[in-house]
């Protein structure tokens, strides 16, 4: 009853004063469509989709960083040779899964005997890598440990690829040219995203089957794989890390013979660390990343805020007799309170799934623009789909946003008009 | 006149404060903005000390032992070979100008090496870049001497022997690297701390930046022959760039993809991929393009937002105020009267926030809270530049959120308006 008297309330607000409600309305879905942007741009990080549907159980080592006796304070930084990361962490007990896999894709040629070749971006993996991350395959199956450890030349293709070269992605079993050399598909899995940045790559076939293993700069320590172990559940983090520092302790004793010795900057990291560690040789400040996050949220609430005050207060102004009225025939404080600021959280639902709506639309249709990559190495666009973009988060966060800028835009003025003097109201006095 | 101006924004104390604090808030951050976009875009307008058009980086590939073709190496079969084979036969492609090998040293390129150069008792800065390349290096990416050397004299001179060093190796000493040209005594700190090998300096470099968004006084650099530190040196994970004539700078990924099968397939090397600089560029400074694009759409929401409100505050004004302006028009007033008078109402809200806003800019600005250029954050012309910049762009907004609701109050019809009175 009360919620219907608000949509009534709200509707001849915004039918009265077209202009003032159109100022109002725009302002409102301006500001949830630019913050709904900035959640997103970060949701693309660390939100699940598949094949990173277990982000909140991943923890990363995608860099190292190693210094020698010999060095003084100088430190080598990149990726992880394989000796190193499956020394360290490819033994771990404690977590679910851990696989190892080379720290960019690369841009390789593939083709049909005899036919031009096309550049595709190639992982090299293991193959716990398909149990870490969960591919759809709609043909065959990955590459299984015997396959991996014999260093089989068999490669997962995304379905482009595999139309590609066949025409078709029924093609477990059939040969096509990797580098030059014969490789055989194995399965076929849905294209990935480029923001499925740990996972992404449009052929896997396994390090075993490259040269990957002797690929390695200062001598055999440091090499170009990373390495992601899988939680059980978020709660073993610390046993996790707690493994790998004595692990990593370990093995800084037996490279400590020839003075090396390994810096650890609380690697591992969780998805939302991982994402900012852009380079091997810093660790990222969460809390810092956080708290800009805070200030931008607070300028795109506060700027409109004040504008939708103003706008609110001339509002009620022109409303002080019916105020006055109600507050005569007994609507307490807290009733008018209420009231008032459900009547404009109507219009800032309204405005708010508006902006909603934009961001989306935006966000799909701007994929390029707004989600733009820094520092990969493939070439391939962000793509997004409802799966990236869509969480039920993301409604939520909405939500919670439309709740807070109404209250920010509504509650001053709201709070004056409750405390008004009913007398004053009634006679029609301003302010 | 004036004093019935500040008769009246007290007036409307209530409404006007609400519009001065929404002003000092946008005046403040999007100083903030301007600041940074000035700085950035200062930065990269500087010279970069190298020109990456109509350059190309090819990267080689290796055949495993799964390829038929796959030959083992050996003291006879050596992929240095190889790869020298591959770079020769790409100079004599007509569209090529010139083809260099490097290793860390490629503009726009997210691995480096570093490395100490020492003259006497000085030492190089801690993030000195250490460049190995052929000498076509300096012809591929037309660097150039502080003395007017050419690219291809640069060229020669790393042929000799000689190293290269950007002209602010020495900034912090007041020396400059012109004034140590031809000196013999320089030492590096490569192999051993204590390597007392000496090498002569050639030429200064023009300083060469790291990218486009860090400014060349604090990139500094030095390089030496990748020809000359052994055989173990040359090899696939090389950086092998190549200049192509600017005349003939079309399809040549397409081309050289097409040709690599039959003409650029050297024993086990193979070309594995092309990318333009241009890629390679965009690639690299994302994360700046990503920020430049995010503060330039937070600003037009500052502005947009500025524009709605006074729309807002001053349509309803108009509406409120619409026998007084009746009046003021039926006692004489034109509508260029009526006009200007709003118009001083929201400039003058502006000029009075303006002046605490500018505080705030400074005691942020010396709190180095805002953006670094030159080395500071606190430059008195560049805030006052930026200051003004904010300013003129919230007067255009207050002048059109104003002027809509202005332009409707200058139709009122004295008569009608004051019917009733």
């Amino acid at each position: 009853m009360m919620i219907r008297q608000y949509f009534q309330q709200a509707w001849a607000q915004l039918r009265q004063q077209p202009l003032i409600s159109a100022v109002t309305v725009a302002g409102t879905a301006l500001s949830i469509f630019l913050i709904m942007l900035v959640v997103m741009m970060q949701q693309v990080k660390v939100a699940p989709f598949s094949p990173e549907s277990n982000r909140d159980r991943f923890l990363h080592v995608k860099w190292g960083s190693i210094t020698n006796e010999a060095w003084g304070e100088s430190t080598s930084n990149g990726p992880l040779s394989v000796r190193t990361a499956r020394e360290v962490y490819g033994k771990m007990t404690t977590p679910e899964a851990v696989t190892i896999y080379s720290v960019f894709s690369k841009s390789r040629p593939v083709s049909l005997p005899g036919q031009p070749a096309i550049s595709v971006d190639v992982r090299e993996t293991d193959n716990q890598f398909w149990t870490v991350f969960d591919f759809v395959f709609i043909d065959g199956k990955p590459y299984d440990q015997a396959t991996f450890d014999a260093g089989q030349p068999v490669a997962v293709i995304t379905e482009s690829v595999a139309r590609h070269l066949f025409k078709t992605t029924q093609v477990t079993g059939k040969e096509f040219l990797l580098a030059h050399a014969p490789y055989r598909v194995c399965g076929v899995v849905k294209d990935v995203s480029t923001l499925a940045e740990t996972a992404y790559g449009q052929v896997w076939i396994p390090y075993t089957s490259t040269d990957q293993i002797n690929n390695t700069w200062n001598e055999d320590l440091m090499g170009f794989v990373s390495c992601t172990m899988l939680a059980r559940d978020r709660s073993d983090f610390p046993a996790i890390r707690e493994e790998a520092n004595r692990r990593l302790d370990e093995y800084n004793k037996l490279i400590g013979e020839d003075g090396w010795k390994f810096i650890n900057r609380n690697r591992p990291y969780d998805q939302e660390k991982n994402v900012l560690a852009t380079g091997a040789n810093w660790e990222p400040d969460v809390k810092v990343e956080r708290r800009n996050r805070f200030i931008i949220f607070l300028i795109l609430l506060i700027v409109p805020a004040i504008n939708l005050s103003s706008m609110t207060q001339s509002r009620l102004r022109r409303r002080i007799s019916e105020i006055g009225v109600r507050r005569a025939f007994g609507c307490t404080r807290m009733e008018l309170l209420g009231q008032i600021l459900g009547e404009n959280l109507v219009i800032t639902l309204l405005a708010g799934i508006l902006g909603l709506l934009m961001s989306f639309l935006f966000a799909y249709w701007g994929n390029e623009l707004i989600f733009a990559q820094q520092y990969s190495m493939t070439l391939n666009p962000p793509t997004v789909d409802a799966s990236i973009l869509i969480h039920a988060s993301t409604f939520g966060w909405a939500l919670l946003f439309c709740f807070i800028l109404n209250l920010l835009s509504t509650g001053i003025p709201a709070w004056r008009a409750s405390r008004m003097n009913i007398v004053e109201a009634i006679g029609g006095k301003n302010h | 006149m004036e004093k019935k101006l500040f008769t009246q924004i007290r007036n409307e104390w209530h409404s006007n404060l609400w519009l001065a604090l929404e002003l000092l808030v946008v005046s403040v951050v999007m100083w903030y903005i301007i600041d940074l976009l000035y700085s950035r875009i200062a930065t990269y307008m500087e010279p970069r000390g190298f020109n990456t058009e109509h350059c190309y980086l090819i990267e080689m590939g290796v055949l495993t032992d799964k390829s038929p073709d796959f030959t083992p190496y050996s003291d006879t079969h050596k992929q240095s070979d190889e790869v020298r084979e591959l770079v020769e036969r790409l100079r004599h492609r007509p569209e090529v100008e010139a083809v260099s090998l490097s290793q860390n040293s490629y503009p726009y390129n997210g691995s480096n090496s570093g490395l100490d150069v020492m003259y006497d008792t000085l030492h190089a800065p801690g993030w000195t870049i250490r460049r190995l390349a052929t000498p076509d290096f300096c012809r591929v990416f037309q660097y150039k001497g502080t003395r007017g050397e050419t690219s291809e004299q640069l060229a020669e001179l790393l042929e000799r022997g000689d190293f290269l060093a950007s002209d602010n190796l020495y900034h912090h000493y007041q020396i400059s690297m012109t004034s140590l040209v031809g000196k013999k005594a320089f030492r590096f700190n490569w192999s051993s701390p204590d390597d007392s090998t000496e090498y002569r300096l050639g030429a200064a470099l023009q300083n060469v930046r790291y990218s486009d968004y860090e400014q060349g006084r604090f990139c500094y650099s030095m390089l030496y022959n990748l020809n000359l530190i052994g055989e173990g040196w040359i090899n696939a994970d090389n950086e092998l760039c190549v200049r192509v004539r600017a005349e003939h700078d079309k399809n040549f990924i397409e081309n050289l993809k097409a040709d690599s099968e039959k003409q650029f397939r050297v024993g086990n090397l193979y070309i594995s991929d092309i990318r333009s600089f241009v890629d390679i560029r965009r690639n690299y400074q994302q994360s700046y393009a990503n920020e430049l694009r995010n503060y330039i759409v937070g600003m037009g929401f500052l502005l947009l937002n500025i524009f709605l409100g006074l729309l807002g505050t001053f349509w309803f004004r108009t509406q409120q105020r619409h026998s007084e302006i009746a009046l003021h028009k039926a006692l004489g007033a034109t509508n260029g009267d009526v006009f200007r008078r709003l118009m001083a109402e929201g400039l003058f809200l502006l000029i009075l926030v303006t002046v605490p806003a500018i505080i705030i800019d400074i005691v942020l600005a010396q709190n180095e809270l805002n953006a670094w250029h030159n080395g500071t954050t606190l430059e008195w012309n560049r805030l006052l530049l930026c200051a003004s910049a904010t300013f003129v762009l919230i007067a255009l907004m207050i002048g059109i959120g104003i002027g809509i609701p202005a332009r409707r109050a200058m139709k009122v019809q004295p008569a009608e308006a004051l019917h009733d009175e």
